[in-house]
């Protein structure tokens, strides 16, 4: 099997209007895909529909060697896909229980669960705000407190919806990071931005969205990526 | 004047008494109105949530309908009901007239269009990121439901308070199908009704001091509340 998962025939309108309309969408394995397109393209509905939280008029997918529908596929990409929105929600609580909300819903126990999100919050050096509200963060931190949340139930494929948007530089790099390492875990990931420069150093491969239809604009190489944060690397973040 | 003094120290004398026959009245007035409340409350929420986050067909007129009931006077909702539960209605078999069953029916009938019109506009104000979050974080759509519901507990909460407050005060509804049975069916508006027409004024003045104690109560806790809410929001 050469990919996660691929879509086939999959098409979606919304108020009369063709949104997407694509015919093959095939996700590599341990990939980073940036997907582009101007503003009401269609990304986030794709995300969307990639993820199970939005129901396609059409669609096949291809998932661990079976070809379902849509409705079929719904519960195998809703439990190993995770879509974070372009600007994270958090629940009204610390950031501890956010990061242990899907735990808890997968029915880890309290013991178990508490061990995973002190390691996941030490990943991500957000262990000093671990008690604080999620909604007194900042939205970088926000951000991060997100990715972790996401991390920790170990998607297949994390979906990220212009990640970096309104940020600062600091926040962008210390997001950028994160993505990094997800994607050195050998976490698939598909990052819809504006901003390719950001992730550039992430993306092996490069999706534009036109009309509806998808099309690749050019495939780097992993080892052609760029890391601008090499340097930065293992002192802003703990390995 | 002096009879209106005289009256509210002897409403404050039976009420710090313990006298037995208001503290029988008041606790029945709280039995039927919670009661109600609390089955009426969850159907509320969830139906709230559905009109609020799904598309489907009527649910325009449905909204409606819920907010057009909401304004029908108590003693509509009793005479419906009188005429369900009276012997030659459809379900006079079950005798539920003139029983503290038929006034919580009623009261539920009361507070429901209420709790859904207040829910419904707490949902909507919700942020959608929340459920799909829940979701795609793995949540079954019944705890993503309660994940929402905490999201938005303190619209939730002001919604509870109010259908609460709408039915412990109301009269035409218990009146019709509770009769106002000594022992059985009087609640705090029938009692002072009654008491006031009997020229019981200290009675009266008794009951009307725990609902007014007890509307400054709500309000306290709703402003609370609701100034809780603003401060995440």
């Amino acid at each position: 099997m050469s990919h996660l998962i691929s879509y086939q025939g999959l098409s979606i309108s919304l108020s009369g209007r063709l949104i997407l309309s694509i015919d093959q969408l095939a996700i590599p394995f341990r990939q980073c895909t940036l997907l582009t397109g101007r503003n009401g393209s269609g990304k986030t509905t794709l995300l969307k529909i990639m993820s199970g939280l939005l129901k396609p008029d059409a669609a096949r997918i291809d998932y661990q060697g079976l070809n379902l529908s849509w409705r079929q596929a719904k519960p195998y990409i809703q439990k190993d896909i995770i879509y974070l929105h372009q600007q994270p929600y958090l629940f009204d609580s610390t950031v501890f229980n956010n990061i242990a909300y899907g735990l808890y819903r997968n029915g880890e126990n309290k013991t178990s669960a508490h061990k995973k999100v002190n390691q996941a919050l030490e990943w991500a050096n957000l262990s000093h705000l671990a008690h604080q509200p999620a909604n007194s963060l900042s939205g970088g931190e926000k951000q991060r407190v997100a990715l972790t949340r996401a991390r920790i139930l170990s998607p297949s494929l994390l979906l990220l919806d212009e990640p970096t948007a309104s940020m600062d530089s600091e926040s962008k790099q210390q997001t950028s990071l994160l993505l990094q390492r997800l994607n050195a875990e050998g976490l698939t990931i598909i990052i819809s931005s504006h901003e390719s420069h950001t992730v550039s150093h992430l993306i092996d491969r490069h999706l534009h969205l036109e009309n509806g239809h998808i099309e690749e604009l050019n495939s780097a190489s992993r080892n052609n990526k760029v890391t601008p944060f090499k340097t930065t690397k293992n002192t802003h973040i703990n390995e | 004047m002096n009879n209106l003094s005289q009256a509210t120290i002897n409403a404050f004398q039976l009420l710090l008494s313990g006298n037995a026959g208001i503290w029988e009245i008041i606790s029945l007035s709280f039995s039927v109105s919670l009661s109600a409340i609390f089955i009426a409350s969850p159907f509320a929420l969830v139906i709230a949530f559905f009109l609020a986050f799904f598309q489907f067909p009527g649910r325009r007129i449905l909204i409606s309908v819920f907010n057009t009931f909401m304004s029908v006077p108590a003693v509509i909702i009793g005479l419906a009901l009188y005429l369900l539960l009276s012997r030659s209605g459809p379900f006079g078999d079950l005798q539920l007239l003139f029983t503290s069953k038929a006034m919580i029916i009623g009261q539920i009938l009361l507070s429901f269009p209420l709790l859904v019109a207040m829910a419904h506009a707490s949902f909507q104000a919700a942020d959608r990121r929340a459920w799909e979050t829940a979701i795609t974080l793995g949540a079954k759509p019944y705890r993503a439901f309660f994940t929402l519901a905490h999201e938005v507990r303190f619209g939730l909460i002001a919604a509870v308070v109010a259908g609460f407050g709408r039915v412990i005060a109301e009269i035409g509804c218990s009146m019709m199908v509770g009769g106002n049975i000594l022992h059985a069916t009087r609640n705090i508006p029938t009692a002072i009704a009654l008491e006031t027409s009997k020229g019981e004024f200290s009675h009266g003045i008794a009951l009307g001091i725990v609902l007014l104690v007890l509307a400054l109560g709500l309000n306290a806790g709703v402003s609370l509340v609701q100034g809780k809410g603003g401060l995440h929001s």
